[in-house]
């Protein structure tokens, strides 16, 4: 009984999720290659795409595999990746 | 690991719509919270941008305060960790881990508030920027409200954690939980773009 998964609305619970400490070792491991590189003083042009590509990563991942959307149905993901991608493009053109 | 002494009961075809629709009210909402805080960042990077392109005062982080937001971001993202494993703690049933998973979440949370409290007095008492200078104007607005949204999430998670511990959570039943943890991921996925936008790209 203790490891029967939930079979009433919670569609995400019948897969196997990604180890959740494994995601957090990538994003910590990223986010001080992130501040590392910032060390390296690298012309503006050059190291703003590859920060904020960095991080845009990171947010996926904590989209994907924390809010569970790699396992949830499409229309979670539809709903949320529309402004996403709109975010994204009006960050990355406004900082570049 | 079964910590229960009442074996959890199937919920209803009906409640397990009602949560379902629960979960997607809270995606139309997190949707509409993306495009504020894109608005808010933009609206930084512009301000910035205008700031340089007329020689106006701005701000670049010192080594400690750029440790000092690297320990929050840390923090933040252990915190998102602590949610995911009390999930996963709850759907085996797992009352115990789940609170405790809780507290570690709230005071993960209140820490990542104290490290702003701190880098917020050295800004205005130290450094002297306030809401009156561009940079101030653009960044206490933006992490501000990253601030109160963390703030809010700690009092989520306190609610959370006193509902868990009625026992009210079990493997069929922990749509509360899990979308507490979807608002506390997207606070910490905002966190990720705002740090590298406001402390890596100055």
């Amino acid at each position: 009984m203790a490891n029967t998964p939930a079979p009433h609305g919670h569609s995400s619970a019948h897969r196997k999720h990604t180890n959740p400490v494994l995601v957090f070792g990538i994003l910590t491991i990223a986010t001080v290659f992130e501040v590392v590189v910032t060390l390296f003083h690298l012309p503006q042009n050059v190291i703003v795409p590859i920060l904020l590509a960095i991080a845009f990563v990171k947010a996926g991942l904590v989209a994907a595999y924390y809010m569970h959307l790699r396992y949830e149905k499409w229309i979670y993901t539809a709903i949320f990746i529309t402004p996403a991608l709109f975010a994204a493009f009006l960050i990355f053109t406004l900082a570049v | 690991m079964n910590q229960t002494t009442v074996a959890p009961r199937p919920i209803s075809a009906e409640a397990a719509h009602a949560n379902e629709n629960r979960k997607f009210g809270m995606w139309l909402f997190l949707s509409s919270e993306l495009l504020i805080f894109a608005g808010l960042i933009g609206a930084f990077v512009l301000t910035r941008r205008n700031a340089f392109q007329n020689g106006l005062e701005w701000w670049e982080p010192n080594a400690f305060s750029l440790a000092l937001v690297s320990v929050n971001t840390f923090i933040l993202l252990a915190s998102s960790l602590m949610v995911v494993l009390g999930i996963e703690a709850i759907r085996v049933d797992a009352q115990r881990k789940l609170q405790r998973y809780l507290i570690l979440t709230a005071i993960l949370g209140a820490m990542f508030l104290g490290g702003q409290a701190i880098e917020y007095s050295l800004l205005i008492f130290e450094e002297g920027h306030s809401f009156a200078d561009p940079f101030g104007t653009a960044f206490f607005t933006l992490t501000g409200i990253h601030g109160l949204h963390v703030f809010v999430g700690v009092l989520w998670c306190l609610m959370t954690l006193l509902v868990a511990r009625r026992g009210t959570f079990s493997s069929y039943n922990y749509t509360t939980v899990e979308i507490f943890g979807l608002y506390w991921h997207f606070v910490d996925l905002i966190w990720v773009i705002i740090f590298t936008v406001v402390y890596l790209t100055n």
